[in-house]
């Protein structure tokens, strides 16, 4: 299946709509950790599949080992999300919810699971009211996830996503970043989403963009 | 009088959003910047009487625009319009010199109400 790449218009409507949400999720996390989030413009690439795992090495970078959390959407959206520590980001929240000894690797999880929890909540649940928000067909079905679940401890990037197992040809790649002010912590958040999907937010922000 | 205002956002579609919750009987002329250094090249030419301006931009943000201004004593009646709704991103801004701070998504009507509670004459 072919699919027409966004135009500009639809490119920049998605990334000021993600812009938003995002919004929401970091004032979420800053709540949390009880600090200031640095937020970065939002990235949003159509790609085909085999180029996903480039992508997020792009974004994440080479060199380094991380550990990701993956939740599953369905309903009015579909698709995947995916929130990637960097392992010394992992003990830098640790130490900030207050865990001074070594964390047991159980209280660790649960920690990551968490944080990815809220911010995939707070991003898709922005995006989401926001479409619903524009078109007035077509916007049944509530948003609903999965349990969020570790996919992943300390592998390079380029590993976590493999083609193969989504039955997809082309995926919407949302990215994210969330930087904690003068700590050593980054998180990135990656929303996949398959062609039909694609092709849903295409109609609502073709909607969007002719009401101007 | 005509008033020149400067509306400064990477995306278009952000800055058309601003541009259509502008007061209809607000006698403006509109020109747009979409990042910190052609904002500031605007304000030098004497484009922006008011300025709505976004926090996360690209090159130079929203936070360095204030900064620069600030430093080099200019002067303008800024409102920032941003979608980072954490109390601390609002305090730093009014620290800045804005006067105001607008959420993203911009709601109808909102912007009237700044313009009113600062004397704006619409």
């Amino acid at each position: 299946m072919s699919i027409a790449p966004l135009s500009p218009d639809q490119r920049d409507s998605l990334q000021e709509i993600t812009n938003i949400a995002m919004g929401q999720a970091g004032a979420s996390l800053a709540t949390l950790l009880n600090t200031f989030v640095n937020l970065s413009v939002p990235r949003i690439n159509l790609l085909a599949l085999p180029d996903v795992s480039g992508s997020i090495r792009n974004l994440v970078g080479s060199d380094v080992e991380v550990t990701a959390v993956r939740q599953s959407f369905q309903g009015y959206l579909m698709g995947e999300a995916i929130v990637i520590y960097q392992q010394a980001g992992c003990k830098e929240l640790a130490s900030m919810l207050g865990h001074t000894d070594e964390l047991n690797q159980a209280a660790e999880t649960e920690l990551l699971l968490d944080v990815a929890n809220i911010l995939v909540g707070a991003c898709l649940g922005g995006i989401t009211e926001q479409l619903k928000g524009i078109s007035k067909e077509n916007n049944s079905g509530e948003l609903r996830f999965s349990a969020p679940s570790v996919m992943a401890v300390n592998v390079p990037p380029e590993t976590l996503i493999n083609p193969e197992k989504l039955s997809w040809t082309h995926a919407l790649l949302v990215e994210v970043n969330f930087t904690l002010e003068n700590r050593n912590f980054v998180s990135h958040l990656v929303m996949l989403m398959p062609e039909k999907t694609i092709e849903k937010i295409r109609g609502v922000l073709d909607e969007f963009i002719a009401s101007f | 009088m005509t008033t020149p205002i400067l509306v400064v956002d990477d995306s278009a579609m952000a800055r058309k959003m601003l541009i259509k919750s502008l007061p209809a009987s607000w006698d403006v002329e509109i020109t747009q910047a979409s990042n910190g250094h052609e904002a500031l090249q605007a304000y030098r030419a004497g484009k922006a009487h008011v300025m709505f301006l976004d926090l996360t931009m690209p090159e130079m943000d929203g936070y360095q625009v204030l900064e620069t201004m600030q430093r080099e004593g200019l002067d303008s009646f800024i409102i920032v319009v941003s979608a980072d709704i954490q109390p601390m991103a609002q305090e730093r801004a009014k620290q800045l010199g804005a006067l105001a701070f607008v959420k993203k998504p911009v709601s109808p009507g909102i912007i009237e109400s700044v313009l009113r509670e600062y004397g704006v004459q619409l």
